[in-house]
């Protein structure tokens, strides 16, 4: 009970004054009439449920963090979550995970520290270097390309197609093969011991490289470090840049020039990078830079719409319907394609898309939906 | 040494103070940054929990300062500048042109109809009907008289039409009217500027802004008005319709730490009660839901009202919390709520959403005028919240109604009344140490 005390205080849940408007805004309550943020930290506040980890409910939370944004008294229950979902793993009660959790037992290899090849995506003409100012965390798009290749392939691409970016503005970054997995699904799946044991490695690896700035593509990531490690840490002595506003400031300094598109997309604000992060300009400037015609979707930035699934946890009917709903949102904007950076937005959506039309009951879902990255690269300008 | 003081803000809480120091003796200067004196509660239909006409009540007390022979009205006019100290202060007032002389307009209206420059939202009307370039704010305005607006009279910024000046049989109009600076000695200041209310378009789970049929509640004060834009028919604003089902939604960015209005905005617990005691009224197969955070009806009579509310018109008051965020495709508005841990979605015909009342945007440039500190929030701040509510951190300066922190127009009223006496004793006190 302690630990749920701690909880308690560390997260604001004692400021509740249940009010529900976290239900109203609550994707997976809309859905799903069994749950509602509120209810699981009403229930440790209120000292009834003793046994609140072994609570199903907690894996049905896709931990969007639009309660968090809503609640007017600021109580964050993602983090309450979060929290809970370790003395859940402790206590056994396990979410259940997509493709037998083959995600999960990647990171649970890499936190053990096996052999790796992590930069086999590396090819001649791409110049990087192991010291230097900035280093390029690539993150495991590479892995996700390849365990959904039938839905997201083009992720293989994602961490060659930034280092291009870069090295088109003359910047030639550190990328590691020792760099890990950042342990994003460990910890909102509740393994925090494996997943300390893989920032440890990552924190030492860019330190080693002497790097100032840290580059981020995948918002996932970003969030680990800006929050999760810093947490455990406390403040880096580096500098935590997402791509898009590390663009901007290139472009700015007129460094980097592109071919100007035409088509129409829209624009997917991932839960890590608006909500969590509360990076919403920077990617909506870029499409501008490079000629993108961006029509917004109804739901946007703080509002976005959820992908449906955090850590490849409890998809269910649920996760579809919200995928669904997004996805029609996406395509009465008119837009050819909706562009994002989460590689796991780009996999959940695309598993709607190429899921048997019997499933979704729907001809007319057809839409292209993308990763930003690889999108910015198509239109550099060579030698800009 | 003056036996004079300057009242700053003409709602209910500045017409009180001015009332009783002018019953007194003492000479007023009241100054309002408006055409007309009035304030918000000149906006409001009824008034809780009597369900008194507001104007109605108001307008006798408007009429009686603007007749007052001790008061002097300034209304269009801004407070510039102050110097000196208790007992001894240099008023500088920003007297705007109207370019209409006071002295001559009868208030006839004959300009007001024949004016060409029309289609400029009335502030008074909250926006929902249009006024022209010159107008009357609204019907009961004191002093009653017309204004000309010069960012849209086409003489003032075109040098064309001059309409106006022609119809005015009284030769009212003067187009080479100036700003004035007026400069006068008081012995004392009471502060009563009011509140601005919060724009809910910027919290875009609410809908405002996005779905035409949610409204404010101080649009629907005017929409539920006699003498409103909709002559007092409730009318949704995609189609017209009357609706039959108004959710009421509380605490509309009040109570809330993130956007920094942690307060509770003191009266919408009463007044969507009221407004929704009124739609029955208006129309007897009119269902209103309120949904509400916690009830917070304390002061003499409220509860009652409250219980009067359900039983006599069959307010049902929901528990929760709620956002607007969709509508279907006859523009109904959709409410998201909370049951029990539930997520519930339902439809209706119109929304008014309890958004909160905030403290001036004109306070921080207010406060540098005048020296008085503002609290976390930006209300003028007290002294002492406790023995010295209406007395500011510079002596010689009070504090009225809602600018000092919430106050229903009861409070306002008592506030208005205190610093009034405040006031008067300050003037005594100068009298005997001068």
């Amino acid at each position: 009970m302690s630990e749920i005390k701690k909880l308690i205080d560390e997260t604001g849940a004692f400021d509740c004054v249940e009010c529900g408007k976290c239900t109203s805004v609550c994707p997976v309550a809309k859905v799903d009439t069994k749950f509602a943020p509120r209810l699981i930290v009403v229930k440790a506040l209120e000292g009834v449920d003793t046994n609140l980890a072994q609570e199903k409910e907690m894996w049905s939370c896709t931990t969007c963090e639009i309660c968090n944004k809503m609640c007017p008294y600021k109580v964050d229950f993602t983090g309450f979550i979060q929290g809970l979902r370790s003395q859940a793993h402790d206590a056994g009660n396990f979410p259940v995970l997509s493709q037998a959790g083959a995600v999960q037992t990647m990171q649970r290899i890499m936190a053990r520290g096996s052999k790796q090849n992590r930069l086999g995506w590396l090819t001649p003409d791409l110049r990087v270097k192991e010291k230097g100012d900035v280093f390029f965390f690539t993150g495991c798009a590479v892995q996700l390309g390849t365990i959904y290749y039938d839905r997201a392939v083009e992720l293989r691409q994602t961490p060659a197609s930034i280092v291009k970016i870069l090295n088109s503005a003359g910047i030639e970054p550190v990328v590691s093969n020792d760099e890990v997995c950042c342990g994003h699904d460990l910890i909102w799946t509740g393994e925090e011991d494996l997943f300390i044991k893989l920032m440890d490695r990552n924190v030492e690896t860019i330190k080693r490289s002497g790097a100032k700035t840290v580059v981020f593509s995948c918002p996932e990531c970003m969030r680990t470090f800006e929050v999760d490690y810093q947490e455990f840490l406390g403040d880096f002595d580096f500098e935590l840049k997402h791509i898009s506003e590390y663009i901007m400031e290139l472009v700015g300094e007129g460094k980097m020039h592109f071919n100007k598109g035409d088509s129409k997309v829209t624009y997917h604000d991932s839960c890590r990078l608006g909500r969590h992060l509360g990076i919403y300009d920077s990617p909506r400037e870029l499409l501008d830079e490079i000629g993108l015609e961006l029509v917004e979707m109804p739901n946007s930035r703080e509002k976005s719409a959820c992908c449906g699934v955090n850590a490849f946890a409890n998809c269910s009917e649920i996760s579809k319907k919200l995928q669904h709903d997004r996805i029609v949102e996406a395509i009465e904007t008119g837009a050819q394609a909706m562009l994002t950076f989460c590689p796991k937005c780009v996999v959940h959506f695309n598993c709607l898309l190429n899921s048997p039309k019997s499933m979704t009951e729907n001809e007319k879902l057809k839409i292209v939906v993308r990763e930003f990255g690889n999108a910015i690269a198509e239109r550099l300008q060579e030698g800009g | 040494m003056e036996r004079s003081v300057l009242v700053v803000g003409s709602g209910v809480a500045g017409i009180q103070a001015s009332l009783d120091l002018a019953d007194k003796g003492v000479i007023v200067h009241l100054v309002e940054k408006d055409p007309s004196i009035g304030g918000r509660m000149a906006q409001l239909d009824k008034t809780f929990p009597t369900n008194d006409c507001s104007i109605c009540i108001l307008a006798p007390k408007m009429a009686d300062c603007y007749g007052h022979p001790n008061i002097n009205v300034l209304t269009y006019s801004e407070l510039i500048g102050l110097d000196g100290h208790k007992g001894r202060f240099k008023a500088k007032v920003l007297k705007k042109a109207r370019y209409v002389d006071e002295s001559k307009c009868t208030g006839c209206g004959e300009c007001l109809v024949k004016c060409p420059t029309k289609g400029i939202p009335s502030e008074f009307e909250m926006g929902l009907s249009t006024r022209r370039a010159i107008y009357m704010p609204f019907l009961q305005a004191v002093p009653r008289v017309a204004t000309i607006d010069r960012e849209h009279c086409k003489h003032l910024t075109e040098g064309k039409c001059g309409v106006c000046k022609k119809v005015c049989k009284r030769e009212a109009i003067d187009y080479e009217m100036k700003d004035a600076v007026l400069e006068f000695e008081v012995g004392a200041v009471i502060v009563a500027t009011g509140f601005d209310v919060w724009n809910p378009m910027v919290a875009s789970e609410y809908g405002y802004g996005r779905f035409p049929n949610v409204f404010i509640a101080m649009e629907y004060e005017r929409i539920i008005n006699a003498a409103g834009p909709t002559s007092g028919h409730i009318r949704r604003r995609s189609d017209g319709g009357e609706p039959r089902t108004i959710a009421f939604i509380q605490c509309v960015g009040s109570r809330n730490v993130q956007l920094n209005h942690p307060y509770c905005c003191s009266v919408c617990c009463m007044h969507s009660t009221k407004e929704a005691m009124l739609a029955k009224e208006h129309k007897d197969d009119v269902k209103t839901t309120i949904f509400y955070k916690d009830m917070r009806a304390c002061a003499k009579g409220f509860y009652e009202y409250v219980v009067r509310a359900q039983r006599d018109y069959n307010v049902e008051y929901v528990n929760s919390d709620a956002t607007v965020q969709e509508e279907t495709e006859d523009h109904n508005p959709v409410v998201s709520f909370d049951v029990g841990g539930r997520s519930v979605r339902k439809e209706f015909d119109m929304v008014v959403l309890a958004t909160s009342l905030v403290p001036r945007a004109t306070n921080a440039q207010l406060s540098k005028v005048l020296g008085v500190q503002l609290d976390e929030f930006g209300f003028i701040k007290s002294k002492d919240r406790i023995f010295s509510p209406v007395e500011t951190n510079v002596p010689g300066i009070y504090v009225a109604g809602y600018c000092g922190g919430p106050a229903d127009i009861p409070e306002s009223v008592a506030q208005g009344s205190a610093a009034a006496a405040k006031a008067a004793e300050t003037l005594v006190e100068a009298r005997v140490f001068a």
